[in-house]
């Protein structure tokens, strides 16, 4: 059984969210919060298993989000979805710790094999284009360069730190860095 | 020399013209100052409609300036004909600086008026109507002086008013498109923001029927229902660009190019367009458009290709476009997650075109080929 919390900010979503999903054997969605604001406390009550992350919100976005909640023990995982989950937004999701990747559009079936892959501990990622990496490298610090690498690769960020041997705390922050830099990019790609 | 401008200071030549004209014709016939000339009256008469008709015709030409010159000169040969200085065709002369204050650039205006009251000055000269002692004579000086500084007075003020105005509607036109550009943007984000959203729930929640949907009619529907909403989605998409970055009704295969350069410039493939495509009704021409650039987009990033080529192609009753790459070819499992394809469709299901996205000729590299029927063609 997989305990899903659902974050979208348009009620039709929500709703429609909730309702289809209570009717799939094997996910139970425990609530829907609708920004930032609500997340905490939903979080602390439900400690769910999967959350359905919409990454378009008001005030923190879904990236912002997801960094928050992947630095919780033990953090759920997460599934962007996303009206515009172009290949743009691979990087910067696999950067904020995103377990998958999901547009809008899917069929339901799509998103429940997502949400089941998700749960087990899999990544649903749409695989990084060559181009797009390379571009994504000239965007951010030299510095910062392996740890992208080591985290498209699938590298938590704390055996980053070990590997490299450098303080966790300091890697966050350039994670933190890199995704900034890279939001731009999105930006750009929706306008 | 823009016709609005023109349209407004015309007004105002003819307006002073005709008004220096009656009051040279009134003082030429009637005043007891300056002796009676029927004939200069007949000349001004018919010099004035005569002079205001060539204007109006040669305003927007390029050699205009020449034009007023001439104007202006003539002016003053009347000046000269009537013999003094002190002319009843004073008014008359200075409207030859009207065309020429509110159109020149104003450094060219200024020089232009400083110009007239030199000319004038040497009228007067050769009036010999300058007695030896206007020098000493506060009333004459003062006269002389009047006449000839009002040309650089009324040149100035015309063209300061004139740069004004210029200015003023550089502003209005800039505040207005600022104006549409807010507008649209607050009109793109409702439509993605909300509109899509909806779109997106109602697509989810029928595409979890679908399982449930055993009966051969109701799941032809139910098809039918969840492609008109992958339309809707595309169709908000096209728009949701179109708003923020309009095509403006540019031609397709313009701008195709355009965005083939933009591409070829990150180093990653070559891209050659051929050919020409004829115009589109707006819609069309925005999904076409997008269609093909979504499929550039997708050669540059995911086919590891080194060369790219758009044909377009047109016949009176299909327009085809072929976006044939030399990478890797498409993977036999769609991206997860993946958008640009299932919106491609989208869009060409939308506007009744014939999308085919498969392995290129000979079995190498992607070729994404779109035949939709010639708008308006033979059915």
């Amino acid at each position: 059984m997989i305990r899903l919390l659902i974050v979208d900010d348009h009620p039709a979503m929500r709703a429609g969210l909730t309702a289809v999903l209570r009717a799939e054997p094997g996910i139970v969605p425990l609530g829907a919060a609708s920004s930032e604001d609500d997340l905490p406390a939903m979080l602390e009550r439900t400690s769910p298993d999967v959350v359905l992350l919409d990454y378009h919100l008001p005030g923190a976005d879904g990236l912002k989000l997801c960094r928050r909640m992947k630095r919780e023990q033990p953090a759920p995982a997460v599934l962007l979805y996303s009206a515009y989950a172009d290949s743009a937004m691979v990087v910067p999701a696999i950067l904020a710790g995103a377990d998958g990747l999901m547009n809008k559009s899917a069929p339901a079936p799509e998103l429940f094999d997502a949400l089941r892959a998700v749960a087990r501990g899999d990544r649903v990622l749409p695989p990084v284009p060559r181009e797009l990496l390379e571009h994504a490298g000239t965007r951010i610090e030299a510095e910062d360069q392996p740890i992208l690498a080591m985290m498209i690769d699938g590298t938590s960020p704390a055996e980053v730190a070990d590997t490299l041997r450098i303080d966790q705390r300091d890697v966050a922050r350039r994670i933190d860095g890199m995704i900034e830099r890279l939001r731009v990019e999105i930006a750009a790609v929706q306008a | 020399m823009r016709t609005l401008r023109a349209h407004r200071w015309f007004a105002l030549l003819t307006m002073t013209r005709v008004l220096g004209a009656a009051l040279a014709i009134v003082l030429l016939l009637a005043h007891r100052v300056t002796h009676a000339d029927p004939l200069l009256a007949v000349i001004t008469a018919v010099w004035t409609p005569l002079s205001l008709w060539t204007l109006r015709r040669t305003e927007d030409w390029e050699w205009a300036p020449a034009v007023w010159a001439a104007d202006g000169l003539a002016a003053l040969g009347l000046v000269l004909s009537g013999g003094d200085w002190r002319s009843p065709f004073y008014v008359f002369t200075l409207t030859t600086l009207v065309l020429p204050a509110t159109s020149l650039p104003w450094r060219a205006a200024f020089a232009w008026g400083l110009g007239s009251s030199a000319l004038y000055g040497a009228v007067a000269w050769l009036t010999e109507k300058l007695p030896a002692d206007t020098l000493s004579n506060t009333i004459r000086l003062e006269t002389l002086a009047t006449h000839l500084f009002v040309p650089v007075i009324v040149t100035t003020t015309l063209a300061y008013s004139s740069l004004l105005l210029d200015r003023l509607r550089v502003a209005r036109s800039h505040s207005e498109r600022l104006a549409l550009q807010a507008e649209r943007q607050r009109i793109a984000w409702e439509l993605h923001d909300s509109a899509k959203q909806r779109v997106h729930a109602a697509h989810l929640m029928l595409s979890a029927l679908d399982a449930d949907a055993g009966d051969t009619h109701n799941r032809a529907l139910l098809d039918g229902a969840l492609a008109e909403l992958r339309n809707a989605t595309a169709d908000m998409e096209t728009s949701v660009a179109e708003l923020r970055t309009p095509l403006d009704g540019r031609p397709v295969d313009e701008l195709l190019r355009e965005r083939a350069d933009e591409l070829s410039r990150t180093g990653v493939a070559r891209i050659d367009v051929r050919g020409r495509l004829p115009s589109l009704p707006p819609l069309v021409a925005a999904h076409t458009y997008r269609i093909a650039a979504e499929a550039l987009t997708n050669a540059v990033r995911h086919a590891g290709c080194t060369a790219i080529e758009v044909t377009l192609a047109a016949s009176p009753d299909m327009i085809r476009l072929t976006i044939a790459d030399d990478g890797v070819g498409m993977p036999a499992e769609p991206r997860p997650g993946g958008h640009g394809l299932r919106s491609m469709h989208g869009r060409a299901e939308t506007i009744g075109a014939d999308l085919r996205i498969g392995p290129g000729p000979g079995g190498h590299g992607t070729s994404v080929a779109l035949a939709l029927p010639t708008p308006g063609g033979s059915p």
